[in-house]
C-alpha cells in the first residue's frame, strides 16, 4: 500500500502533503494538550515496535504474505493522535532508510496509512465505548475498526493514484478494494490477537480506551466516521447512478477518459470470483465476504478474552 | 550508514529538493507530452544519486547496484499504467515513468545512505521539524536496533518450535491457532519493548535527565 515515487502528480502531491502537515500539527497540538504525557522514548518504542511488526510476514495465499499495518492497533494502544504520531515516524522511516514508500509520496502515505487509517480504526471503538465499556466490545470493536481502516487506507491511495492520471479511477478502486478486503480480514485477525495478549497481561498499556461514556476525541471520530464512509461509497460507487458521473467529469478532466472505457479488463478477470456476473459484483461479493469473515474473526478472539477473564 | 556530513540540515533541504525535482517532472500521464527537460532532471537526479552514495561512503559500482533493488517495485507500478497509455505513446510512457520512479528513488535512498539515521534527526532539527517529532523519530531509531534483534530472537525461537514444516503448514492445518500464536509472540514483543523503554525512562529520570 506504500505508493513509491514518481507516480503521483505533482497537485496530489502538494494537497496530500499539505493535509498530512495539517493532520500531524493537530496530533501534536493535541498531545501538547493531555495532561497525561508520554515520554518520546516510550512512544518512540511504540514506533519500533509497529515497525518491527510490519516486517513480520505470515503466509495468507501460496506465494503472498501479509502483515500487520498496525494503524488501529496503536489508536488502540496510544489513543488517535499519539498513533499518527507513531505511524508517522514510522512511515518517515521506511521512506528515508528502507525506500519503502517514496519521499515524495510521504504525504499521501501519511494521509493513508496514518491519518485515515488510525481515524477509521480509532472511531468504532470510540463510538462503541460510549455504549459499553467491557474489554470484550472494546476488542470487536477494534477488529472491526482495523478492518475498516485498511479499506479506507487503500480507497484513498486508489484516489491519489487515480487522480493522478497514472490508472482509471474506477477500476482501481475495484482492484484495490478486492484484494484489500481480504488483506482487511488478516489484519483485523492479528491486530485482535495482539490486542488480546495485551489485555491479557498488561491492560494498563491500553490507553486508547476511552475512560468515559463520552467519545473521546471527537475530531478523531468524526474523521474516522469520514473515511469508513469513504470506504463504503468506493465500494458502493460502482452501482451508484449519480457516481460515475462524477468520475467521468474526473476522467474526462485528466484526459484519462478515453482509456477509462476499456479499463482493467485482464486483472480484474482474475480477481472475479469465478461465479460473479461482473468485476463490480466480485468488488461486492469481497467486500460482504471480508466483513462477515471479520465479524466472525472479532468474535473468536473475543471470546478468548471472555474465558480469560472468568478463569 | 554513517553521518559523513558537517551541516545535516543543508544536506537534507537539497537533497528533499532534488527528490522532488525528479518526482514531480512532467511523464506523459493523463495524454500530456513529456518535455525534454523532464529527461535532462531525470538524468541529474540519478547522477546526485550516485555521487550522494560516493559521499557516503559506497563506490559508484555500490550505488548503482543499490538502485538497482528499487527496479522491481518501480515496474509493478509502471508496466499496468504503459499497457494503459495509448498504444503509440505506450514505451516512451513506461520509460518515463520508469525513469522518473528510479531517478527520485535513487536519489532518497542515496540521501539517505550519506546522511544516516543520526545525520537525518539532526538535519530534520535544522530544517525546523517539529521538536516532538524530532525526538520521537530519534527515539524510534534508538529502539528499532533492540526491537529487531528483540524481534529476531523470538522468530528464530519460534521457528525452533514448529513441528510442522513449510510456509503453509501451520496455517493450513490450524489457522486459528497460528494466529493466535503471532498474536502472543507480537504481544509478548510489545510488552518487551514497552518495559524495556519505560525501564530506560525511569533510570534517566533517577540521573535527573529529561
Amino acid at each position: 500500500m506504500h505508493i513509491p515515487d514518481g507516480f503521483l502528480s505533482s497537485g496530489v502531491t502538494i494537497a496530500t502533503w499539505t493535509m498530512a502537515a495539517a493532520g500531524v500539527g493537530v496530533a501534536l497540538k493535541a498531545e501538547r494538550a493531555d495532561p497525561h504525557a508520554m515520554p518520546a522514548g516510550v512512544l518512540g518504542a511504540v514506533a519500533a515496535f509497529l515497525f518491527a511488526t510490519q516486517m513480520i510476514n505470515l503466509p495468507v495465499a501460496p506465494g503472498v504474505s501479509g502483515h500487520l499495518v498496525g494503524a488501529a492497533l496503536a489508536a488502540a494502544l496510544l489513543g488517535p493522535w499519539r498513533a499518527l504520531i507513531a505511524m508517522t515516524v514510522v512511515l518517515v522511516i521506511q521512506a528515508f532508510l528502507f525506500q519503502d514508500g517514496g519521499i515524495g509520496a510521504l504525504g499521501a502515505n501519511i494521509v493513508d496509512m496514518g491519518l485515515a487509517a488510525v481515524a477509521a480504526g480509532y472511531a468504532l471503538p470510540a463510538l462503541v465505548a460510549r455504549r459499553s465499556h467491557s474489554p470484550r466490545a472494546f476488542t470487536m470493536a477494534t477488529v472491526a475498526g482495523a478492518f475498516a481502516a485498511t479499506l479506507a487506507a487503500a480507497s484513498l491511495a486508489a484516489v491519489w493514484l487515480g487522480l493522478s492520471g497514472l490508472y482509471p479511477l474506477g477500476g482501481l478502486l475495484q482492484v484495490m478494494l478486492t484484494t484489500h478486503s481480504f488483506i482487511g480480514v488478516l489484519e483485523a485477525a492479528l491486530t485482535g490477537a495482539v490486542l488480546v495478549t495485551v489485555l491479557r497481561w498488561r491492560p494498563d498499556l491500553v490507553r486508547g480506551l476511552p475512560a468515559s461514556g463520552a467519545v473521546a476525541h471527537p475530531g478523531a471520530t468524526v474523521l474516522g466516521v469520514v473515511a469508513i464512509a469513504l470506504a463504503l461509497a468506493a465500494f458502493a460507487s460502482p452501482f451508484a447512478s449519480t457516481w460515475p458521473d462524477g468520475l467521468a467529469h474526473a476522467a474526462a478532466r485528466l484526459g484519462f477518459a478515453n482509456r477509462a472505457t476499456t479499463a482493467w479488463p485482464a486483472p480484474l478477470a482474475g480477481y472475479a470470483a469465478p461465479f460473479a456476473a461482473s468485476a463490480r459484483w466480485a468488488t461486492a461479493l469481497a467486500g460482504i465476504t471480508g466483513t462477515a469473515a471479520v465479524t466472525g474473526v472479532a468474535w473468536i478472539i473475543s471470546r478468548g478474552l471472555k474465558a480469560d477473564s472468568h478463569g | 550508514m554513517a553521518d559523513t556530513s558537517s551541516r545535516p540540515g543543508v544536506v537534507l533541504g537539497i537533497g528533499l529538493a532534488v527528490v522532488a525535482a525528479a518526482a514531480l517532472a512532467p511523464a506523459g500521464l493523463g495524454g500530456r507530452p513529456i518535455p525534454p527537460w523532464s529527461w535532462a532532471v531525470w538524468a541529474a537526479a540519478y547522477a546526485a544519486g550516485i555521487w550522494m552514495f560516493r559521499r557516503g561512503g559506497f563506490v559508484a559500482a555500490e550505488g548503482v547496484r543499490r538502485t538497482m533493488w528499487l527496479l522491481p517495485v518501480v515496474l509493478v507500478f509502471t508496466v499496468p499504467a504503459a499497457l494503459l497509455a495509448p498504444a503509440e505513446s505506450r514505451a516512451r510512457v513506461a520509460a518515463a515513468l520508469a525513469a522518473r520512479a528510479l531517478a527520485a528513488a535513487a536519489a532518497g535512498a542515496a540521501l539517505a545512505a550519506w546522511l544516516g539515521p543520526a545525520g537525518l534527526v539532526r538535519g530534520a532539527r535544522q530544517l525546523g521539524a517539529p521538536e516532538r517529532l524530532a525526538d520521537v523519530l530519534e527515539a524510534t531509531l534508538v529502539s528499532l536496533v533492540n526491537v529487531l534483534r528483540q524481534a529476531k530472537a523470538m522468530l528464530r525461537a519460534r521457528e525452533a518450535r514448529r513441528t510442522a514444516f513449510g510456509a503453509w503448514s501451520d496455517l493450513a492445518a490450524s489457522p486459528a491457532e497460528s494466529v493466535r500464536g503471532f498474536g502472543r509472540l507480537v504481544g509478548a514483543l510489545l510488552l518487551r519493548s514497552l518495559e524495556r523503554a519505560e525501564a530506560l525512562e525511569r533510570a534517566r529520570r533517577a540521573r535527573g535527565i529529561g
